[in-house]
């Protein structure tokens, strides 16, 4: 049994815990210690030492890399939120489960970027290079060039990329069939609260897909000062996967 | 303690790499769309500066300090008594723009003229480099097509005061580059 203080190094708050158990489980995201009946999660990894005797002081919002930062962000800010829920879907894909992410969606649309960049480069150097009436021809060649890029730019983010913000492979375990796969996309309308997360798996074997999705509001995931609660939006997402993989034991 | 800490550069530091490209990437592309609309409008309407906006009082009643022209250079078009033409004179950075009073055409098509600012008591040969009498169509940036009145005023203010066009071009670029779509 622990005696454990915590302080709170953003407000200086400090709690003391008496009776503490403490339960460390490595790999995981959230640091758990049982006080009675209570489960405290703290969105950071302690380190052991802390806890090697009595009555330490343990200081809630030491991190040792930005990864470990709980995520606060501006809550009015549709765009942030729907970042921090993202990026904690994808978390909780790769790192609890230990799928491998694919990144060829996204750099696919780096290319495409890169490439229109690079016309437009290449048009400002050329137009220095050779004064007006002269580059006449490239700069047509560039300019339209760019704007077709921009046109196919819009295209793929809507009809290949349709908001896919991580796709995730699953290993054969095997190694014989092809990866399973599983890809996250989600919505958040811009003046609505309501966060809708899709998941949909496509067998790798047999090419089936199966997808469940959930909408919640935003509010339930951020406290009030814009602190993502990875303990309360970890479970919906462990949800969606469990949801998918008892449809396929049913099959 | 916001500022202290740079809580605000915390989305910047959790991005990977390939976020962190995609959002210099993001930059480029505001700024290539703009460059390539000019380019594009270049292109259009032959002019290597399709719009311009006036920085003296010369042209008054015409044109007013701040006003912003759209111009066109089309090669097929000659020039005639009367228009107004934008024309760069060596030696001097900013263009001027003035309506032609004389103009002398040879058969091959080859002109010199002359030019004069409506407000302006005298013609321009005293604002020519030392000994050039006559403009040519090489000295040409356009001719004045159409006219949207006061909105060039932002480029003079930014133009008289550099720093201020400095910090403004920097806020909104340290804040696309840190802000996440």
């Amino acid at each position: 049994m622990l005696k454990v203080y915590v302080r709170r190094t953003d407000d200086g708050r400090r709690t003391r815990y008496d009776n503490c158990s403490l339960e460390l489980r490595s790999g995981e995201l959230k640091t758990t210690i049982l006080v009675g009946d209570h489960d405290f999660f703290f969105p950071t990894k302690f380190n052991e030492n802390l806890f090697s005797g009595s009555g330490e002081e343990v200081e809630y919002g030491q991190w040792q890399s930005i990864e470990e930062k709980p995520v606060k962000i501006d809550k009015w800010d549709s765009a942030a939120l729907k970042n921090a829920l993202d990026d904690a879907s994808k978390k909780v894909m790769v790192d609890n489960f230990g799928f491998q992410e694919s990144h060829s969606l996204m750099d696919m649309r780096l290319a495409i970027c890169t490439i229109a960049v690079g016309f437009s480069l290449f048009a400002l150097l050329w137009d220095y290079l050779n004064p007006f009436p002269e580059s006449r021809p490239i700069l047509i060649i560039c300019v339209l060039s760019y704007f077709v890029l921009m046109g196919v730019l819009t295209v793929y983010t809507t009809y290949i990329e349709k908001g896919i913000f991580l796709v995730a492979l699953q290993k054969d375990e095997a190694g014989i069939d092809p990866d399973n796969k599983w890809e996250l996309s989600s919505i958040l309308k811009k003046y609505d609260e309501q966060y809708n997360l899709k998941m949909t798996y496509i067998d790798g074997k047999t090419r089936i897909t199966r997808s469940q999705e959930v909408t919640k509001s935003v509010a339930e995931f951020f406290d009030e000062n814009g602190t993502l609660c990875m303990d309360l939006f970890e479970p919906e997402v462990r949800m969606l996967q469990g949801r998918i993989a008892a449809e396929g034991k049913k099959e | 303690m916001g500022l202290l800490d740079f809580d605000f550069l915390d989305d910047v530091r959790r991005m990977n790499k390939r976020q962190l490209y995609y959002q210099v990437l993001n930059f480029g592309m505001i700024v290539s769309s703009a460059l390539m609309i000019w380019k594009g409008l270049m292109v259009v309407t032959g002019s290597e500066s399709p719009i311009v906006v006036v920085l003296s009082g010369s042209m008054e009643p015409a044109f007013h300090r701040g006003d912003l022209l759209f111009l066109t250079n089309y090669v097929e078009e000659p020039i005639r008594v009367g228009e107004i033409v934008v024309f760069k004179v060596e030696g001097r950075d900013i263009p001027i723009v003035h309506r032609v009073l004389k103009v002398h055409e040879k058969e091959d098509g080859t002109v010199k003229f002359l030019t004069k600012g409506d407000n302006n008591s005298v013609d321009d040969r005293g604002l020519y480099a030392p000994g050039q009498l006559w403009l040519e169509k090489k000295d040409v940036v356009g001719r004045a097509r159409g006219f949207v009145p006061y909105v060039g005023i932002v480029t003079i203010l930014m133009n008289d005061y550099p720093k201020f066009k400095y910090a403004i071009l920097a806020c909104l670029g340290l804040f696309v580059l840190i802000h996440r779509e």
